[in-house]
């Protein structure tokens, strides 16, 4: 049995019956006047059905067309891949607290390192470099309204 | 006449030196992000969006289309020299263009490519100005039923031609009309699904979920994989086709370019279809087929020519009906939007510069794209040779900053994050995102339609089968779900994840 793809089929199932409630919940109405929650009901149901027909399908076929659990998770450098996750999400909370300039050079500077061991010399010089540039390209040359941070700048 | 004075407004405006700039400035971010493996024209194209909030709604819009019709040109680049394919519409060449290059044929793979997509461009070029101004006229007598069911039978064609599981597809294109239920309802104004954060009320913006899905996630699977690319260190030479391989391929690029074209009109077609079908189309007519896959020059004019005019047709059903046919047009839609155009019959009338603007740069663009891709390939190849670990935090960056400077807010980076993960997830398990981006698009316009038809016909659903447009579309959208269940039926979809290109 591939789990991946029946544990796929019954999160659908479990969205699109979630969505169903929040359409009812909104006001499904009635055909000659339909409400809000008439398309996302609608869009819900039919979410639903097609991953339950997909999930009867996998059972009748043993999941045979699709890729192998083993073959979808293996060779996942997990530690990479939360790593990057977690700086990203940790940089667009302190974005606006830090500002674009210490945020992104912070950022960068973790980005560099986190592919390729390098010399920190050149990831130092790296990262402002690149902070510099994206500074002028969005702040100077498409006035973006970029965020100053506590130090102000 | 006619036609002539409006080609001569649209070379005037293209001609414009701030038109005539960021046509440029569009045609060369298509090669670069072409070329680069890992960052497709869609994630191009949203990154670059709020940057023309300060122009003109043209000049917009000719360099995002420039942006699309270049990555065209580009991706043939790293297809032939890496065998990675630049963009998605690139996969095919891969196969006998890499082929070449290892025999030394780089040289005749590359200008063959080049010249080819020239040819295909201009000849859909000359398509769709042929066809776009009857097209309006017809589209005047759509109503919503008309409306609702070509946009049921776009989706479906989207989804039976792109993805290995049709019902999968469907999946998702259920899920890109739930997310576009998000935010305030149209008719009611009653808040839908906007968990009481206001930045929601307007929706889920389509630039992070675009950056989300195809450049983040993208970013993610990147990072997981240890690809090693051997680009060719030796010169590349011979750029300039030989008369035995115009004499070879001249059929290949003709026949390329109407498939490509009449694909890329068709609602859920596009350039990725418009390759596979006519390298398909090319190896069962061709005298010698066991040489396909080997290095035939053939193999790589076909795919190259077929995206190409591809990229021009799907302007058509965008600028004539207001209907994107795949998720660049999506895009393309929503630049329009936010410029305050709207697209449909009525944009030829109300906005003659736009239109034969656009379609004059396309003639223009792709004379630059002949000069940017045979005399500097030499440059593409060394930018090939960018190490990823470089290359990614970039990506990552400009994604970054491409969904805050849109609003000015954390929650479109915070949304864009998340659909990050939805994207990498769904390329793991091979989901497509293109359905769900098309549905996503296309939700808020076929629920106003619906919901119009309904009213209308008092609740009943034979409006959509009784006028004659309506029923054509729905009838064919029906057959195109039942024809797979058929036990004589072999899907033709590809899914671009399970592709194996080696």
């Amino acid at each position: 049995m591939k789990k991946t793809y029946l544990v796929n089929d019954l999160v659908w199932i479990t969205f699109a019956f979630v969505v169903c409630l929040g359409g009812l919940k909104l006001g499904f109405g009635s055909f000659h006047a339909p409400q809000a929650g008439f398309m996302p009901f609608l869009a819900g149901l039919l979410l639903g059905i097609l991953a339950i027909v997909d999930l009867v399908q996998g059972f009748l076929h043993k999941w045979e067309r699709d890729k192998p659990d083993k073959v979808i998770w293996a060779e996942i450098h997990w530690g990479k891949l939360i790593t990057t996750l977690s700086a990203l999400i940790l940089y667009t909370i302190l974005f606006s607290t830090l500002g674009f300039l210490i945020g992104t050079f912070f950022l960068l500077l973790f980005l560099y390192q986190v592919m390729e061991r390098k010399s920190w010399g050149v990831v130092l010089i790296a990262s402002g470099v690149t902070t510099g540039l994206f500074y002028v390209a969005f702040k100077i040359g498409l006035d973006s309204q970029l965020p100053r941070g506590f130090l102000g700048f | 006449m006619d036609l002539f004075n409006q080609l001569f407004l649209g070379f005037a405006v293209v001609f414009q030196p701030v038109n005539l700039f960021y046509c440029f400035i569009g045609v060369l971010i298509g090669t670069l992000v072409g070329v680069l493996p890992g960052m497709g024209p869609v994630a191009a194209m949203s990154l670059l969006l709020p940057a023309t909030f300060h122009t003109t709604p043209v000049a917009s819009i000719i360099m995002l289309a420039g942006i699309y019709y270049g990555a065209m040109y580009g991706g043939s680049t790293t297809s032939i020299l890496v065998n990675i394919p630049g963009e998605a519409a690139s996969v095919m060449t891969c196969l006998d263009g890499y082929q070449m290059a290892r025999q030394g044929k780089a040289g005749r793979a590359l200008g063959i490519s080049a010249f080819g997509s020239f040819i295909a461009g201009s000849i859909g070029i000359i398509g769709l100005v042929l066809i776009a101004p009857p097209l309006v006229d017809f589209a005047l007598k759509f109503g919503p039923p008309e409306y609702f069911s070509l946009m049921v039978f776009g989706l479906t064609i989207l989804t039976f031609l792109t993805s290995a599981s049709m019902v999968r597809a469907l999946m998702m294109a259920a899920f890109g009309l739930i997310v576009g239920t998000m935010g305030l309802d149209n008719i009611s104004g009653l808040a839908r699904f906007t968990f009481n954060i206001p930045e929601l009320l307007d929706g889920v913006g389509l630039v992070p979920v675009v950056m989300g899905l195809f450049g983040i996630s993208e970013v993610f699977l990147n990072i997981e994989m240890k690809v090693k690319r051997e680009v060719f260190t030796t010169k590349v030479k011979g750029l300039l086709p030989t008369l035995q391989d115009w004499a070879q391929s001249i059929g290949a690029i003709l026949r390329g370019t109407v498939i490509g074209f009449f694909l890329g009109i068709l609602p859920g077609g596009g350039a990725v279809i418009s390759s596979f079908v006519s390298y398909a189309i090319e190896k069962r007519i061709s005298k010698h087929p066991e040489e396909f896959g080997k290095g035939t020059i053939e193999g790589v004019a076909a795919p190259e020519s077929a995206n190409n005019s591809a990229a021009q047709g799907a302007f058509i059903p965008l600028l004539t009906l207001g209907i994107p046919s795949n998720v660049v047009m999506a895009m393309l839609l929503g630049a329009l939007i936010i410029h305050g155009v709207t697209p449909g019959p009525l944009l030829l009338t109300q906005h003659p510069e736009l239109f034969w603007g656009v379609v004059a740069s396309m003639y223009v663009g792709n004379i630059m794209l002949l000069f940017l891709n045979l005399p500097l390939i030499g440059l593409w190849v060394q930018l090939l040779k960018v190490p990823y670990s470089i290359l990614f935090p970039l990506i990552i960056l400009f994604c970054l900053l491409g969904s805050y400077s849109i609003n000015n807010s954390t929650m479109d980076v915070a949304i864009m994050m998340v659909f990050g993960v939805i994207g990498y997830l769904m390329k793991k398990i091979s989901l497509e995102a293109a359905p769900m981006v098309l549905a996503f698009v296309l939700g808020p316009m076929m629920e106003t339609a619906l919901r119009q038809s309904l009213i209308k016909s008092k609740g009943s659903f034979s409006i959509f089968f009784t006028r004659p447009i309506s029923a054509t579309c729905l009838i064919l959208a029906i057959a195109l779900m039942v024809i797979p269940l058929l036990p004589w039926f072999r899907r033709p979809g590809v899914s671009l994840e399970q592709e194996d290109v080696k």
